[in-house]
């Protein structure tokens, strides 16, 4: 797993993520996880283009894969991102929610 | 460009459990070698095309590592670029020959995937993502599938012709006695196979493969009366390492670009290629390769290989992946450029057998790293020496 230097780094970029509105581009739902991941499959990643234009690439959580589509609101939240050993440090990072804008 | 193939020689690719890199890399370098009609004495310098030997392996500095083993002691590197590692060796070793300071040289691909669980050769190839998309749990089959489903909504193209992609390149492979799946499959035989990245299915990906290949360049001319083939294009280009940065998600810029360098360096338009190796990772690479390589139109290729046009045995003008591609042959990631170039080779100097395209005299490599953030290409032409 990432050293926890690498994780701690990391959150300048999140912060900036963190909150803002987007809309999913494309996705798909991911049936073989890499390692770190086995516990969470299948699951949804997605390209999402947030407000300003930049896209980031996440996973689309708290929905159901089935009813994704192109342009769908999603909002960027903070969560755990892949599992780590009793003794590594926790790594967070961005995933997506549907979102209703108001 | 006055760079010649004098050999040309790949092992079976497959899942080789009782064979080692290094007698991967010995065999396939001894048939090389042998197929120029040469020693190894002659050779000056190692072109190593690898990508996964450090993470899975734990085995780094490669280019010694093989000089060793193959009993040289010249110049030997190690050409690291993910999918497309060994077509960027191949490209290292042109520029090596083209600048003067060699004039024989030998490109080994080779890479050993088999021996790790899927879960790690999977976290492995992500080595060749960014880190975005290794925490959002993407995987390449998944970075893929973002790519089909725009093209599907953009496009229009059809999952039947997406199965129509690994149809036909397992017929190909079925063909060829060095490939991973010698046996045919239907349509239906895609749609029934489980789902990896939604829309992908099993049999829309390439395989976790093992194997190597091997080639001899030289700046000498090929002997009298002798069938060779000639290198007249090598062009690499990049992109953004992310799928997410690229404005346009149904096309690799890098290899729009690579093949617009590549077609000037040839002084070729699309229309002369008989042959291509194209990079099908997945059934929707090969439809986006057919029109970034401009051999087809934007949204013109599915329908076209599901017409049968680029078929062995249909095709009127080109045939697309006669060894099987990276589907049906197998994917050892770093083998694969080089193993394109053998394809080649053996299509152009007519030794193809039951898969021999016939009368092809140009043929096209397209390697591909990532999900498309490199890309190299290489055009290769048949020379019948007159003298």
């Amino acid at each position: 797993m990432s050293s926890p230097v690498k994780i701690w780094r990391n959150q300048s970029h999140i912060s900036k993520l963190l909150g803002r509105d987007g809309k999913l581009v494309t996705w798909t739902v991911v049936y073989v996880p890499p390692a770190g991941h086995e516990q969470s499959a299948p699951y949804a990643v997605g390209i999402v283009e947030v407000s300003g234009g930049k896209r980031v690439t996440v996973q689309i959580v708290d929905c159901d894969p089935n009813t994704l589509r192109p342009g769908l609101h999603v909002r960027l939240v903070l969560r755990k991102s892949v599992s780590a050993a009793r003794d590594e440090v926790i790594p967070y990072g961005i995933k997506a929610v549907p979102h209703n804008p108001q | 460009m006055n760079i010649f193939v004098h050999g040309a020689a790949t092992t079976v690719f497959g899942e080789l459990w009782d064979t080692s890199p290094r007698t991967l890399a010995k065999r396939v370098t001894r048939a090389a070698l042998d197929d120029a009609g040469m020693e190894s004495s002659g050779v000056e310098a190692l072109f190593v095309g690898n990508m996964l030997s450090g993470i899975l392996g734990n085995q780094e500095h490669l280019g010694a590592f093989f000089a060793d083993e193959l009993g040289l002691s010249v110049a030997a590197f190690k050409v690291e670029g993910a999918c497309a590692s060994g077509g960027l060796a191949m490209h290292n070793a042109v520029a090596a020959l083209a600048s003067g300071m060699y004039t024989t040289v030998v490109v080994l691909g080779v890479e050993k995937m088999t021996d790790h669980k899927p879960e790690d050769v999977a976290a492995a190839l992500m080595g060749a993502g960014t880190d975005e998309e290794r925490v959002a749990g993407a995987t390449f089959p998944g970075l893929y599938a973002m790519i089909a489903r725009e093209h599907m909504r953009l496009h229009g193209t059809t999952r039947a012709q997406l199965s129509a992609v690994a149809v036909k390149n397992h017929y190909h492979a079925s063909l060829n006695p060095n490939a991973q799946f010698r046996k045919p499959i239907t349509a239906k035989d895609v749609d029934r196979s489980p789902c990896i990245a939604d829309p992908l299915k099993l049999l829309d990906c390439s395989p976790i493969s093992d194997g190597a290949a091997a080639v001899v360049l030289s700046t000498d001319k090929p002997k009298k009366g002798k069938e060779s083939v000639a290198i007249v294009a090598s062009a690499v280009a990049t992109d953004t390492l992310a799928l997410s940065d690229r404005e346009d998600l149904v096309g690799l810029r890098a290899t729009q670009q690579a093949a617009r360098r590549a077609f000037t360096q040839a002084n070729i338009s699309p229309d002369d290629v008989h042959v291509a190796e194209v990079h099908d990772c997945f059934s929707i690479a090969e439809i986006v390769a057919l029109e970034d390589l401009g051999l087809y139109a934007k949204g013109e290729a599915a329908a076209a290989v599901e017409r049968g046009d680029v078929t062995l045995g249909k095709a009127q003008h080109l045939v697309v992946n006669p060894s099987g591609g990276l589907k049906g042959c197998g994917h050892p990631v770093g083998a694969t450029g080089v193993k394109q170039i053998v394809e080649l080779a053996e299509q152009l100097r007519g030794t193809a057998g039951e898969r021999q395209v016939s009368g092809a005299q140009i043929g096209l490599a397209h390697n591909v790293g990532g999900s498309g953030a490199t890309a190299v290409i290489h055009i290769l032409k048949r020379v019948t020496s007159s003298k």
